[in-house]
């Protein structure tokens, strides 16, 4: 029965699943030459190449408007490269039809720093969302569902309505919707822009956490003091092109933080 | 598409945009009113028009010189076919008479000359006997030397016939109306209720929803729509048949013969089910063009 499958294209993409050990030592993302332009002159993104493995946690920063979204963008299809190629688990979904998007955006988790969630809904319906995409029973979105909140710490409070709660909750909520589907790449693109600096920790401390798990975060924020108090690998994007440091800060070449949020 | 989640939030969304879809299910209401009350029109002159057209009669005008051997043998003719159930034989006199007595022009027409009012043989047909039958009867009968001339009431027919073509007529341009309103109404409908809801699309699109899972919904809410405003408009027509069928049904009894008859099941299944299905296209081509999240 249809109303019982789980639409899964991708099963090897899942976190912890059924990967066979070739798929497993591949990187999870691979960017070769891409360029993006929105105007024929000057391209946000020039030639990027960059390698992400499964399980990493990598901050992506650079001054408002280096292309940090617009490289999220082509991760989750919103955009197409103009050259260059992603591979997404070995798949080069710059190639991808308009028909097989869906089934790539169902092995991401998006979090934006709008949080978009819907306000009229309830927190269960803003998560559960993500499941009944993938025609999962009503049984098992349940416990799903439940199990993400509890995780985010909302635990309980799945029936209060999204406008009742603060903008840490509602973040809360997006980070519970994006990861109840298990993904195996979660992005989150400015996610703590409209929370306050101790927020902003709790919610980095979340990603974290769903990291240990072994899903893989590309964490995009262009606020110095996130960065500053981890050591995670940092991809920094400035005039369309991509900088790196393995492990924060303390590797970054040059004069330091400035140097990466202009 | 997961039919059950579709219908799960279809609810969702008729409840939350209930007053929006009840203005737009009022509106079509009266446009699906318009056509049942003309297809009802149709009905009715088709059933009048049957019922004339099988209680067929023919009327053989007799020559004034006619042999009464050759009219004795023309009744034994007709007597003897299967389709003639009565004869009668009417004297000048008697016609005459009858006319004077029918005939309520507040004129003195006991001054017409004999020759208006011809013998003639008044032949009822029996009921079932179609139009083409009573035709050809008529043509043979025309062939006695008795007969002058044969009235089959054709011309008569002709009329009603582009009378109910012109009423056909105008159900199919009311139905192509209808239509188009329905696909108007219900696509503009959709197409508010699709940018209030806008953000959950973009959501459920991030989400990883294909444009089947979003579009679901939205043409579950049409068909919905298109349905309750065809229901609507049978309901208040049948209200309609049910308090004013009584006081028609005398009147119209006593001028045509045949009783006031409500639309058939196969119309009424064919208008809510075409309400239905208008209701779910025009959503289906309104919500395209929002799928490109």
């Amino acid at each position: 029965m249809q109303g019982t499958k789980v639409v899964r294209p991708f099963p090897f993409f899942r976190a912890g699943a059924r990967a066979s050990q070739p798929q497993l030592a591949k990187p999870i993302l691979v960017l070769e030459d891409v360029y993006k332009f929105f105007r024929p002159d000057q391209p946000t993104l020039r030639g990027v190449n960059l390698s992400v493995e499964r399980g990493e946690f990598a901050f992506i920063t650079g001054p408002s408007g280096a292309g940090k979204s617009t490289l999220l963008k082509l991760i989750y299809r919103e955009l197409g490269v103009d050259e260059g190629r992603v591979l997404f688990c070995g798949r080069d979904i710059a190639r991808l039809t308009d028909k097989s998007i869906p089934f790539l955006r169902r092995n991401l988790g998006i979090v934006f720093q709008d949080f978009r969630i819907i306000d009229h809904w309830t927190a269960y319906e803003n998560v559960a969302v993500a499941l009944e995409i993938l025609s999962m029973p009503q049984r098992l979105v349940r416990s799903r569902v439940a199990e993400a909140l509890e995780r985010v710490g909302l635990a309980g409070r799945g029936a209060e309505r999204t406008s009742n709660l603060s903008g840490g909750e509602k973040q809360r909520v997006a980070v519970a919707r994006a990861i109840v589907p298990e993904p195996a790449l979660i992005l989150a693109d400015e996610p703590t822009g409209n929370l306050d600096p101790h927020l902003a920790i709790d919610i980095l401390t979340l990603f974290e956490e769903i990291n240990t798990t072994g899903t893989t975060v590309l964490f995009a924020t262009h606020d110095h003091s996130l960065i500053s108090k981890r050591d995670h690998r940092l991809i920094s994007i400035d005039e369309g092109r991509v900088v790196e440091a393995q492990h924060g800060l303390k590797q970054w070449p040059g004069s330091g933080i400035h140097t990466l949020v202009g | 598409m997961d039919v059950k989640s579709a219908i799960t939030r279809a609810r969702r969304g008729l409840r939350e945009e209930r007053r929006l879809y009840i203005v737009a299910v009022t509106s079509l209401a009266v446009a699906f009113l318009c056509l049942g009350a003309t297809l009802l029109g149709v009905t009715n002159l088709d059933a009048a028009a049957t019922r004339w057209g099988q209680s067929g009669r023919i009327t053989l005008f007799l020559k004034d010189d006619a042999d009464p051997q050759d009219i004795a043998q023309l009744r034994v003719v007709l007597e003897g076919l299967a389709d003639v159930s009565n004869v009668t034989h009417v004297t000048p006199d008697e016609a005459r008479a009858s006319f004077l007595e029918e005939a309520d022009v507040g004129a003195d027409l006991s001054s017409l000359p004999p020759e208006v009012f011809p013998a003639s043989l008044e032949v009822t047909l029996v009921r079932g006997v179609t139009r083409e039958r009573s035709e050809s009867i008529a043509s043979r009968l025309a062939q006695f030397r008795a007969v002058s001339d044969v009235e089959s009431y054709r011309s008569w027919f002709q009329k009603l016939d582009h009378l109910l073509w012109g009423a056909r007529m105008l159900a199919v341009g009311l139905a192509v109306l209808v239509v188009f309103c329905v696909v108007a109404v219900i696509g503009n409908t959709i197409r508010l209720a699709v940018a209030r809801r806008r953000q959950e699309i973009e959501v459920m699109k991030l989400c990883g929803a294909t444009n089947g899972f979003v579009r679901g919904p939205f043409v579950l809410e049409g068909m919905f729509q298109g349905f309750a405003s065809a229901l609507l408009a049978v309901l208040a027509l049948l209200a309609g048949y049910l308090s004013l069928h009584e006081s028609v049904d005398g009147t119209l009894a006593a001028l045509t013969g045949s009783r006031v008859v409500f639309l058939s099941v196969w119309t009424l299944v064919a208008l809510l089910a075409g309400g239905a299905l208008i209701g779910a296209i025009g959503s289906a081509m309104s919500v395209r063009r929002y799928l490109s999240v």
